[in-house]
């Protein structure tokens, strides 16, 4: 069958009131046919009297858990080079002073911060 | 094919069979429909390794939902909603998933596309046809597939997809127009 006619048929399934009933069957005669792997039903009838349900969704999300771990870390990991870049910058060192704010300011003036005289 | 001794069987007896613990008449039902839940299945989400998940997710769910089935509706429909509604959580949660760990967006699972076409013809056909329906909106890919794979009327489309006939008609509508720039583009 020509595209053409596939495409009339794709376009007439939309038409509220065209009966699809034989366009479906014309579709399955030029292949375009759907079914599992061989495999399926015994696949299936395992998991439903051996197994249980299936676990294929578990190995998924603990895949997607650990995309998730790394996003988390590769973000935390630039936050802290942002967070020492930026430390750098406002206090001109990386001392333990400039972590706590302290690097600019002298120890009377913290003395008469704390005690107030 | 299905199984020898079931094959004259109609449904609500391998029901019946199969809540009496009769294994082969389970795996009736699992012959007799599913082509019918792979339609569904695999023209919405293509053919992909996920789609073989819901599939079989969708005959687990029957398995186990199979005492709450009264024989109101037809079984082929009760089946055909659980496969409707998996296939759509399923769409949801990939569109989810791909937003929170991948930069690529919901294509994401084409990438395990698995082609199966036997012809050159029958490939072009399958190739249009899945092309058109991953191109749509899910809300107006599950009416075509609906419609066009599986034969339904829009009444019938309406009352498996829970939706109010108005609905199913508008959809209908919009996803012409949709479809029609989609296959202008093929």
């Amino acid at each position: 069958m020509k595209s053409s006619g596939i495409k009339k048929i794709i376009i007439n399934s939309t038409d509220a009131d065209y009966d699809t009933g034989e366009d479906s069957n014309i579709l399955e005669t030029n292949g375009v046919t759907y079914d599992f792997s061989e495999t399926f039903e015994a696949e299936l009838l395992e998991a439903i009297y051996l197994k249980g349900k299936t676990s294929s969704r578990e190995s998924e999300f603990s895949i997607s858990m650990n995309r998730l771990f790394y996003k988390i870390m590769l973000t935390g990991a630039a936050a802290i080079v942002i967070l020492l870049i930026s430390i750098f910058l406002m206090e001109g060192s990386l001392s333990f002073n400039s972590f706590l704010g302290l690097g600019n300011s002298y120890d009377e003036s913290t003395i008469c911060l704390l005690t107030g005289n | 094919m299905i199984k020898g001794s079931y094959s004259e069987t109609d449904d609500l007896e391998l029901v019946r069979a199969v809540l009496g613990g009769d294994r082969s008449a389970f795996s009736a039902i699992v012959s007799r429909y599913r082509k019918m839940v792979a339609r569904t299945v695999k023209g919405m989400l293509n053919d992909t390794v996920y789609a073989e998940d819901v599939g079989q997710e969708v005959f687990i769910k029957l398995y186990y939902s199979l005492s709450e089935f009264r024989g109101e509706s037809k079984l082929s429909t009760y089946i055909q909603r659980i496969a409707v509604n998996l296939t759509l959580n399923e769409i949801k949660r990939r569109k989810r998933f791909s937003s929170m760990f991948s930069q690529k967006g919901n294509d994401e699972m084409h990438e395990l596309e698995v082609p199966d076409y036997d012809t050159e013809s029958s490939k072009e056909a399958k190739e249009i046809v899945q092309k058109a329906l991953q191109a749509m909106d899910p809300k107006f890919r599950i009416i075509v597939v609906m419609r066009m794979l599986q034969g339904y009327s829009t009444k019938e489309t309406a009352e498996i997809l829970e939706l109010p006939l108005g609905t199913v008609l508008s959809r209908l509508s919009r996803g012409q127009e949709q479809l029609k720039d989609i296959l202008e583009k093929l």
